[in-house]
């Protein structure tokens, strides 16, 4: 009981949680505005286990030229710019917001590259000023998604689409059912691409738990 | 605490062949009755009280001390912060977080450097595995699997010393200018050998007209101009005497003899042909890893081996005067042995090898190698090559050298400890004192650094630039995996280095980069491909000439109770004490004895008999009793015996083991480094600076009896029983039988017990299992009948999903139960140790587990006993992942054999081994508890209906010596 009390609850699952970033980098303006894939800065999300954050001469790449002077960018001059008077070429110590406990085993790369999006886990952190952990992330949200995995799977080249809408997409695209009918309900065409991807999420303990 | 205890009926006798794993087993002692009717022992069930429970967790975080270093927790200089997410500030060429990056390199040895490939998870190495690419690819052992937590030890050494106490870099930097000034050096090496560093041995002789060069290992033979390689891929018959070449002893690459003991070849990719399968036979006074692997045993006293030895020469016509010298052999047996051993190894002659041990006596060594000419092994079976350490003196030498002062600076380099494993009468010691300064670079602050002048913190080899060459020969190439994890590392071509360039770099601008670089020569391309694969064909040893064995006629008398043989062998967990504070290779079972954690005296059983031991050992107490005090698990005590040799005593713990000669008594070495002030014998606190926290107070240092020439078999030992006793931590009687056969055997015999295909499928209702009810899953993947049947009521088939399925089969045509696979299930899962206490309470929580069995073959006379023994190994996760398929994949060994006993190869194996009449089939047998029993219905499954066929089994890519995921 105790351990339903502590691990059901906000507090367990730290939804809400916002922590300021020693650089208030928005996503807001970088994926929105500026249209950058989430694939620019965690670059490494569909090869590996873990989703990167982007090393420092990731940013250096465009802000030795873009807003160079700003204040707010401080933290990455000490890293990065040797002309700087703080320079140290210390590693940026971003706060962890979302961190998967010791005992589970969860692959960002088994998930994007299977229909699985950024925002099904993580929310539309493009329209995020300040990133927050938007989702609960208990083990109840991973089996609701194991057990119906057509209410999240999406084409492969929409996975990093955080505005993706299957309703527009199926107006635009012309997707068959076995039939030979056009598919036109999201749900049926989340079912199709269930059987496409041969997705067979499992539910057993060691699944995740290994 | 009893979970089950079933009452077995008792089995006929003559109805099966004798097995045992023990002596509690085999006299049916009231400790093994315990073990045998609760899966727990009673201590394991609580803590005593606080204190108890205080300490353990105490002892449990010094143990694990490398282990959670290597998992990034404890160690400031690669902490994994909990709070922060860190990128790097340059992204690394290669690196992905997450991924691992493989790197070839090899790790030094004096049989020949072990090419492996390095796993490193964000520039940090995390395992070890074979390079196979590499030609002279063998495999890696317990050793090389663990050797990646001693750089993590906290225990290594960090800092430079001065008489023991902490200097600086700039002193230790002054120091060597000193011993560069005056010129008269003397660099005493390991066994090994190194391309790099006889060239810069040469510069240095250039440079330094005094230099000297001493090659020494405890365990190692003298440096000699050309060194032999068995090829073990053209032996068709071998013949070793007191030779564990598979294991502890190494003479080549020992992959290919294993390939031929399969009647299908190497991967058994062949057609079956029985007559291209080998044969051994080993003259051997320990029971050893090879000897268990022979088709034929002969155990002998280790004073009588020369004798057989001479005695088949004799047979061979070889014309040697020491064999014409040799006392005959008086038994009738065992000429009849040699006879046909002799016969069968003249019939295939240019196809034969005889092989001695590397630290037998230079007579035996003589005689072999006459044999070897006689059989034409030599340039066939037997490859001779120069070694570069030729001319390099001995340790007797350097002591010579330093008493005269021919050396005034000595740099003691060997990975060996000298002030602790040298001869005791050589009295190194003393003239170490002589030296105007000694430095010492090692990996721990030993005895020797501290007996040395100066201690130097050495690089750990996936620290360094360096090359080796492997067994054959080839020029390997060893780089670095990490920068020195602390600053003050050196290795020793660096050090080489700086007194030739008179400056120390180490670090990120190491000299040694550059001189390994120089070695290698060559073009860019060339340098970055062989980086790549980790070694240079062209660069071999050249073929050398084989000097005649200079040796004097050896005497040997008799031994006897009241005068004993002593074998000082090499130790099986920490080799020469070099391992002691690695906690992987102290709790791991010792391959033969089962021990953790210490060393004992082995005797065997009717010597034990004879000396009052056996009785004090097994105390044959009514099994109905309650339990006793001296009984069970923690309470384990062996009795101490008092071993007197040439005017000096030692109290040792013994133990009882099979398979030993008679009139024997061996005593492993490399313990007994320092005690503290919890030392169970109070024998400290005494040297414990020079040991961390995981060798403090283990085992007994049996050194000081071993003189130069008896630095293996010393004759006219005397025992006597003290009445003291110490606990002792031995795996081999936990995880018991618990009521089940977990050794099934059926026999090959036609008109012996019917047809083996009824047999077989009669396998699984052997001993308990015949009469005890089904074993029922919680899990309905299981298949039960009574639990979700199929529509007809049955169970269901085993699988859960007919296309994934993991199993991990163990090829018993290759497994010799090294510890191989054992500590890399622990590299690889990071699986903790516990220490001695927790092993004792059968609390050790290796996922592979290594049972012995000992047979008795009931036609052959008790006299002469044949001692065959199994392996059987299961990991509990790889049978975990049957249900769960998928997702295992990750613990499951992505290298397993295939290869399943099957009539065909049992036969074999029957057809080419005269003594033992029944086999045992197989086993799988498992480590945790909780799951044990669902998860021998899983085994029985496999045994009965041939379910296994289904299962998708997996060629093995990554070969190893014995051919699991190691």
């Amino acid at each position: 009981m105790a351990a339903f009390t502590v691990y059901a609850t906000p507090k367990a699952t730290d939804v809400g949680y916002m922590p300021s970033q020693p650089i208030p980098f928005s996503h807001k303006i970088h994926v929105d505005q500026l249209g950058l894939d989430c694939r620019y800065c965690h670059s490494f999300v569909d090869q590996s286990d873990h989703s990167n954050l982007p090393s420092a001469n990731t940013c250096w790449n465009c802000h030795q030229h873009v807003k160079r002077d700003s204040p707010k960018l401080e933290p990455l001059h000490r890293a990065m710019d040797p002309n700087h008077p703080l320079y140290d070429g210390k590693p940026i110590e971003w706060v962890k917001i979302h961190k998967a406990p010791d005992y589970v085993k969860f692959s960002h790369s088994a998930h994007v590259n299977r229909g699985v999006s950024c925002v099904s886990c993580h929310g539309q952190v493009d329209q995020m000023e300040v990133v927050y952990h938007a989702k609960p992330h208990s083990m109840g949200f991973c089996l609701d998604c194991h057990r119906n995995p057509e209410n999240e799977v999406r084409p492969l080249e929409e996975v990093f689409n955080l505005k993706y809408d299957p309703a527009e997409y199926l107006k635009k695209h012309v997707v068959l059912n076995d039939k030979g009918d056009r598919i036109t309900d999201p749900k049926e065409f989340g079912k199709k691409l269930t059987d496409v991807f041969q997705l067979q999420p499992r539910e057993s303990c060691a699944t995740c738990h290994h | 605490m009893s979970k089950r205890i079933w009452q077995h009926p008792e089995i006929p006798a003559e109805e099966t062949t004798v097995s045992w794993r023990s002596v509690g087993q085999l006299e049916g002692s009231n400790e093994f009755r315990q073990w045998l009717d609760r899966e727990f022992p009673a201590s394991a069930a609580a803590m005593k009280d606080e204190a108890d429970a205080e300490t353990s967790r105490r002892s449990f975080l010094k143990l694990m001390g490398a282990s959670s270093a290597l998992a990034g927790l404890s160690m400031v200089a690669c902490r994994r912060a909990e709070k922060y997410t860190v990128p790097y500030t340059q992204a690394p060429e290669w690196v992905i977080p997450g991924k691992a990056l493989y790197y070839a390199s090899a790790m030094p040895r004096a049989t020949g450097a072990t090419p492996v490939v390095v796993t490193t998870f964000e520039g940090r190495p995390t395992k070890v595995a074979p390079n196979t690419l590499h030609p002279d690819s063998d495999g890696t052992d317990a050793f090389v699997q663990a050797s990646v937590l001693d750089m993590y030890s906290p225990s290594r050494s960090q800092k430079v010393l001065h008489h023991g106490k902490v200097a600086s870099r700039a002193e230790l930097e002054k120091a060597l200018a000193e011993a560069a000034a005056s010129g008269k050096l003397g660099f005493v090496f390991g066994a090994d050998e190194s391309p790099t560093r006889t060239r810069l041995s040469k510069e240095l002789a250039a440079k330094y007209a005094g230099a000297k060069f001493y090659s020494y290992e405890a365990l190692a033979p003298a440096a000699t101009a050309v060194r032999t390689v068995a090829d073990f891929a053209k032996a068709d018959r071998i013949i070793a005497f007191d030779c564990d070449f598979a294991s502890l002893d190494l003479q080549g690459p020992v992959t290919p003899f294993f390939d031929r003991r399969k009647p299908e070849g190497k991967g058994y990719k062949g057609k079956r042909d029985v007559n291209a399968m080998n044969r051994l036979y080993a003259v051997e006074s320990i029971f050893s890893l090879t000897g268990g692997m022979a088709d034929h045993r002969l155990r002998v006293e280790p004073s009588k081996v020369f004798a057989v030895a001479a005695a088949v020469a004799r047979k061979l016509n070889v014309s040697h005067p020491l064999v014409a010298s040799a006392p005959a052999v008086s038994d009738e047996k065992t000429q009849a042995w040699v006879d046909a051993a002799a016969e069968d190894l003249l019939a295939s002659k240019g196809k034969s090898l005889a092989l001695a041990g590397s630290r037998t006596a230079p007579a035996l060594k003589a005689v072999v190698q006459a044999i070897n000419e006689t059989l034409a092994a030599i340039g066939s079976t037997l490859h001779v090559l120069q070694s570069d350490n030729a001319g390099f003196g001995t340790l007797a030498d350097l002591k010579a050298d330093l008493d005269s002062a021919a050396v005034e600076y000595v740099f003691l380099l060997t990975p060996a400890n000298p002030a602790f494993d040298a001869p005791a009468d050589l009295d190194f010691v003393t003239s170490l004192h002589k030296a105007k300064a000694s430095f010492h670079l090692g990996l721990r602050t030993d005895a020797t650094a501290h007996a040395a002048t100066w201690h130097i913190p050495a690089a750990h080899y996936l620290e360094s630039w360096s090359d080796a060459r492997s067994a054959k020969g080839l020029h390997t190439l060893i780089q670095p995996m990490i920068l020195p994890l602390y600053d003050e590392c050196v290795s020793e071509l660096e050090l080489l280095s700086a007194l030739l360039e008179g400056k120390l770099t180490t670090g990120e601008e190491s000299s040694a980069f550059a001189a390994v670089r120089k070695t290698f020569g060559g073009d860019n391309a060339a340098w970055k491909k062989a980086l790549r694969e980790g070694f240079v064909t062209s660069a071999t040893s050249a073929k050398g000439t084989l000097a005649e064995v200079k040796a004097d006629a050896v005497s040997y008398q008799q031994a006897s109770v009241e005068s004993l043989d002593v074998i000082f062998a090499t130790d099986g967990s920490i080799f020469d004490g070099r391992w002691i504070d690695n906690a992987w290779l102290q709790e791991s079972p010792d391959p033969i004895s089962k021990l953790t954690w210490d060393n004992a005296a082995l005797v065997a059983p009717k010597t034990a008999k004879a000396l009052g031991i056996y009785d004090q050992v097994i105390a044959l107490e009514d099994p109905r009793a309650a339990s006793p005090v001296d009984g069970e698990a923690g309470n384990r005590r062996a009795p101490i015996i008092k071993v007197s040799l040439a005017g000096k005593e030692i109290e040792i713990p013994v133990l009882i083991a099979f398979g030993l000669a008679e009139n024997t008594i061996v005593l492993p070495v490399g313990y007994g480094q320092g005690y503290d002030a919890e030392d169970e014998l109070n024998r400290g606190p005494l040297n414990a600076t020079h040991v961390g926290l995981v060798g403090v107070n283990r085992g007994v240092n049996v050194f000081p009896l071993r003189t130069a020439a008896t630095s293996y078999l010393a004759q006219g030992a005397k025992v006597a029983l003290t009445d003291k006793r110490y606990s002792v931590a031995l795996t081999q009687e936990h995880h018991a039988m618990y009521g089940r056969a977990l050794a099934r055997e059926i026999s090959t015999l036609k008109g012996d017990k019917g047809s083996f295909d009824k047999q077989y499928d009669g396998v699984a209702k052997q001993g308990n299992d015949s009469h005890a009810p089904e074993n029922i899953s919680l899990y309905k993947q299981e298949g039960s009948s009574t639990w979700d049947p199929d529509k007809n009521g049955n169970a269901k088939p085993n699988l859960s999903d007919e296309l994934h399925q993991w199993a991990m089969n163990i090829d018993l045509s290759s497994c010799m139960g090294c510890n191989a696979c054992l500590v890399a299930c622990q590299a690889e899962n990071n699986i903790p140790v516990v220490g001695k206490e927790q092993v004792a309470k059968g609390r050790a929580m290796h996922w592979i587990r290594m049972d012995r069995y000992f047979a008795q073959n009931p036609s052959t006379p008790i006299a002469q006993r044949w001692c065959h023994s199994l392996w059987l190994v299961c990991s509990a996760k790889a049978l975990l992942a049957k249900p769960f398929a998928q997702s295992m994949q990750r613990f499951t060994p992505k290298t397993v054999s295939t290869r399943w006993p099957t009539t065909d190869a049992l036969e074999l194996a029957i057809a080419r081994t005269t003594a033992p009449t029944r086999l045992v089939v197989s086993t799988i047998s498992t480590t945790t508890s909780a799951i044990r029993w669902w998860l021998t219905t899983f085994t029985k499954d496999l045994l009965v209906s041939n379910k296994w066929a289904r299962l998708r089994t997996f060629s093995a890519t990554r070969t190893s010596r014995c051919v699991c995921a190691v």
